[in-house]
């Protein structure tokens, strides 16, 4: 849906069937509209996580360095 | 139609839901497409149908420019959906056809009497999801000359929601009726 729409089409709904109920396919769908656009809308705020991974209340210039565009926990998990 | 067919209105029986459809209905947007398809989940229709309503009739932002960015936004999404739907509230408020391309497609246009406050909105709706790297701290010390803080977050909330229910509504090739 946000990648490529047009890929979502009656053949897309066919294989969706096999799987969800129509109830589930429209809560999903609902679900991945909402987050599309909040989630746009959140990252031009530029806010991150109150706390950090360990539970510390950490300040938001911190925390953008722990969840930000090159978060260090990630960093740290790959270099293990 | 629809790739998810809508329920027949007589099966919609929460008294809620169907006073937030009418509202809908009253309104123009929506019609009782959308409220018909998302009731097959029943326990997300209700709260769905509220932020729609909520985020674009009410609030301390013009419901016209609102109902402009709402348009500009379905349009982006090629929703024809959300697209073809109108506010009867916006019409009554004098808001016409002509207002809404000119919003939609020349805004900064100097001839076409757009307030700085209004362009800096529409100007926040197109960029949101064209290039949101451009929704910068800048663009926002741009957007408080005009707005409150509350009213930003408003839009910004609005933009979201109504952009992202587009997208959803494209997804299903649902078209209005009539």
């Amino acid at each position: 849906m946000a990648v490529d729409p047009d890929a979502v089409d009656a053949a897309f709904f066919d294989e969706l069937r096999r799987h969800y109920s129509e109830a589930e396919i429209v809560e999903l769908g609902a679900f991945i509209g909402f987050n599309l656009g909040y989630h746009t809308f959140f990252g031009t705020l530029k806010f991150y996580p109150l706390f950090s991974p360990d539970g510390r209340l950490v300040s938001q210039v911190e925390s953008e360095k722990l969840y930000g565009a090159a978060p260090a926990s990630l960093k740290s998990e790959a270099a293990e | 139609m629809s790739y998810i067919a809508p329920l027949p209105p007589d099966a919609i029986t929460d008294p809620e839901l169907r006073a937030l459809i009418a509202e809908g209905e009253a309104l123009g947007v929506p019609d009782d497409l959308f409220p018909r398809i998302v009731a097959r989940a029943p326990e997300q229709a209700v709260p769905l149908m509220r932020a729609l309503l909520m985020s674009h009739a009410r609030g301390n932002v013009d419901h016209k420019l609102k109902e402009i960015m709402r348009i500009l936004l379905a349009r982006f999404a090629n929703d024809k959906y959300f697209a073809s739907l109108r506010s009867r509230k916006a019409r009554a408020m004098g808001l016409t056809e002509t207002r809404i391309d000119e919003g939609c497609f020349a805004y900064e246009d100097a001839g076409k009497g757009f307030s700085e406050a209004e362009k800096c909105a529409l100007r926040y709706a197109d960029l949101m999801f064209l290039d949101a790297n451009q929704v910068d701290k800048a663009f926002y010390d741009e957007m408080k000359k005009y707005w409150s803080e509350a009213q930003i977050m408003e839009l910004g909330a609005f933009i979201a929601f109504h952009y992202g229910m587009a997208m959803f509504m494209r997804s299903l090739g649902a078209q209005a009726v009539g």
